[in-house]
């Protein structure tokens, strides 16, 4: 059925946006097919963005673990984050579309950044919903916003955090849905979005297939990325899909059990923004508060395509938890000399256990941020 | 049967209260009350955690009721007791991921069991086949929104589909009252009745005796939810509250 990755997926929308997402639908359809469009995100991508980004040979880190241990390196995108490849692709769309309004949730400030920059790029209304617990730890993030032009609107129902910003652009867009355009910063939510943050995010797992077969003449063993909702994995996962090489998504173990953010893990199928997903819920159905340490993974949901991958198997998805994932931070900083952002450093910490059992594989880890946001919340930590 | 009681109803006034809020018992009594004060049927919501279609009121409505221990088991327990309790016919409202979360088949079931009337589900699929097959089986009647923003294509597949009336969402929003009720709405509710039998009332966004007396120039029925709502959150003596405002609205 359309919009469905097996039985994840779909559209569960207030009937009041049923319109808006099938004239989306047939908007990026259009794009997708119109050599234009494409010439004109790639040139954003190269001359804007500052595409492609390295895969870096991680020496280092290499000789620490006994992997081959190769970074994709998103944190060098403008912006500091792989969040801005949606949303440039996204703009050019809702240009097309003739909308001048943008809306945003955002988790980590990434994505809000990354829309706040295509909206100061292209003269558009920029309203960034932000949970008020986020916006304390990540303020930087939120002085960035404000600087670009955005309005960041706090949020303070449910947790105040992730989830909640989005109910609340959710429900900004139900209101203004004529003029309005919702910017969704993963691959999350009602079709077509997670087809759609997909496309444009499969410009990492382009690039990354390419520079690993120039370096090596040969794909890598495994390809190592954090799952938020999961837009940089389904990025850098979707041009290694068809080949035998093994795919992990991490999930954030917060404090453990009960005290995380890990929907595959724990959940169980559900209905939360728009879609059917491994969704944390109890056995009414309510939907669980989360914890990580890093905001961009603290979300209950998980994309319906990555739904669909660990119900298959295709992907396996693992768990580290806020110390680890503190812990890689450092590591990565004194042996690279590269601060992760804290949603990639659970990607790097999943390297130790990875090693133990793989001596010598290559590996790709998708560096999918820089860390600056979060040198708050590092130093506030007992690192 | 809910379409006849309204179309028998002259002044159709469906009040949506909160299952839960301030508590359960509560619910019963606030239910009993609007029965005697001439509901055409009570629409009872759910508490969901995300509700993505409501507005501040309903969101802490729920926020409230969920804090103060609400669960589907409760609910059900008490459920039987309310319907028999009332001629009024009881609609639930609850957003899909709880129905789903028991069982789609069995949280109809027992809804209908319970004494039930009609189910609304704000967030139902596109294409909500299943539910709809399982609701006409059950005989459970699904009613179906229509907003302003809905093509007369899309119409005509919800109509097909849809039971006991048609809810006719006034607003491109979220629930919530609001000063003014739009200029559209009367042309949009000649056209969803041009087009079926069933009756239509309005929801969201009503709020003032005014917007009744208006909607029922032109519409079978309304739906006032965070008018009330409110009152029963300001009140020290939320069934008095709600009495009293609903007899503004009845009058
Ligand atoms: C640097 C970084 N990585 C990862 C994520 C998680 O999102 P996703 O799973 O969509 O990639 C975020 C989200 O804010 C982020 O900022």
């Amino acid at each position: 059925m359309k919009g469905y990755f097996g039985e994840f997926g779909g559209q569960y929308v207030p009937e009041t946006l049923l319109p808006a997402l099938e004239e989306l639908e047939v908007a990026f359809a259009e794009a997708c097919l119109n050599k234009r469009f494409q010439e004109e995100f790639n040139a954003c991508m190269r001359d804007y963005v500052g595409r492609p980004t390295p895969l870096t040979h991680a020496r280092r880190l290499s000789g620490h673990t006994g992997l081959d241990i190769w970074l994709k390196r998103e944190d060098l995108n403008h912006t500091g984050a792989h969040k801005i490849n949606n949303a440039i692709g996204q703009i050019l769309l809702a240009r097309r579309m003739g909308k001048r309004r943008i809306i945003a949730e955002t988790g980590a400030g990434q994505h809000g950044v990354a829309t706040a920059t295509a909206c100061a790029l292209f003269g558009l209304e920029c309203i960034v919903y932000m949970g008020s617990e986020d916006i304390k730890r990540q303020y930087i993030n939120v002085e960035r916003m404000r600087l670009l032009g955005a309005d960041v609107i706090p949020v303070t129902t449910g947790s105040s955090t992730l989830k909640d910003a989005t109910s609340e652009a959710i429900r900004d867009w139900v209101a203004n849905v004529d003029n309005t355009y919702y910017l969704l910063g993963s691959a999350v939510g009602p079709h077509p979005y997670p087809t759609m943050v997909r496309h444009f995010q499969s410009i990492i797992g382009a690039e990354a297939r390419q520079q690993i077969l120039e370096a090596k003449n040969r794909l890598p063993d495994a390809i190592i990325a954090c799952v938020g909702g999961g837009s940089n994995a389904i990025g850098i996962f979707s041009a290694f899909l068809e080949d035998p090489v093994e795919l992990i998504g991490v999930e954030a173990y917060g404090r453990g059990n009960n005290k995380n953010a890990a929907s595959i893990a724990f959940g169980l199928p559900g209905v939360l923004h728009g879609a059917r997903s491994y969704l944390l819920q109890d056995k009414d159905g309510q939907i669980l508060s989360t914890h990580s340490i890093a905001p961009g993974l603290d979300y209950p949901g998980v994309g319906p395509e990555h739904s669909w991958l660990a119900y298959t198997g295709r992907v396996s998805y693992k768990l580290v938890d806020d110390t680890d994932a503190l812990a890689a931070f450092s590591l990565l900083t004194r042996l690279e000399g590269i601060m992760p952002a804290l949603e990639s450093s659970h990607a790097i910490a999943y390297l130790d256990k990875y090693g133990q059992a793989h001596k010598g594989r290559t590996v790709i880890v998708n560096l999918s941020g820089r860390g600056d946001k979060d040198l708050h919340t590092v130093l506030g930590s007992d690192l | 049967m809910i379409s006849e009681t309204i179309k028998n109803t002259p002044r159709a006034i469906i009040p949506y209260i909160t299952a839960g809020l301030p508590s359960l018992d509560k619910t019963g009594e606030i239910i009993k009350i609007l029965s005697r004060s001439g509901a055409a049927a009570i629409e009872i919501g759910l508490p969901f955690s995300d509700p993505m279609a409501d507005g501040p009121v309903i969101q802490k409505a729920s926020k409230m009721a969920i804090d103060a221990g609400f669960s589907l088991d409760g609910f059900f327990c008490h459920l039987n007791g309310w319907c028999t309790s009332t001629h009024t016919p009881i609609i639930v409202m609850s957003y899909i991921n709880p129905v789903m979360r028991r069982g789609i088949y069995e949280t109809m079931d027992r809804l209908k069991a319970c004494g039930v009337s009609g189910l609304i589900v704000p967030d139902l699929p596109t294409d909500p086949m299943d539910i709809f097959d399982i609701s006409s089986t059950i005989g459970l009647d699904l009613i179906r929104l229509v907003a302003p923003t809905t093509k007369t294509d899309r119409i005509r597949q919800i109509l097909d589909q849809c039971m006991g009336f048609v809810y006719a969402v006034s607003v491109k929003g979220v629930t919530g009252a609001r000063e003014d009720i739009p200029d559209g709405l009367k042309q949009q509710v000649k056209s969803i009745k041009s087009m079926t039998d069933l009756p239509v009332c309005v929801g969201f966004g009503v709020s003032k005796k005014e917007h009744v007396d208006d909607i029922l120039t032109f519409a079978d029925g309304v739906i006032v939810g965070s008018y009330l709502i409110e009152n029963i959150i300001g009140s020290p003596n939320p069934t008095g509250a709600v009495r009293k405002a609903f007899s503004r609205l009845i009058e």
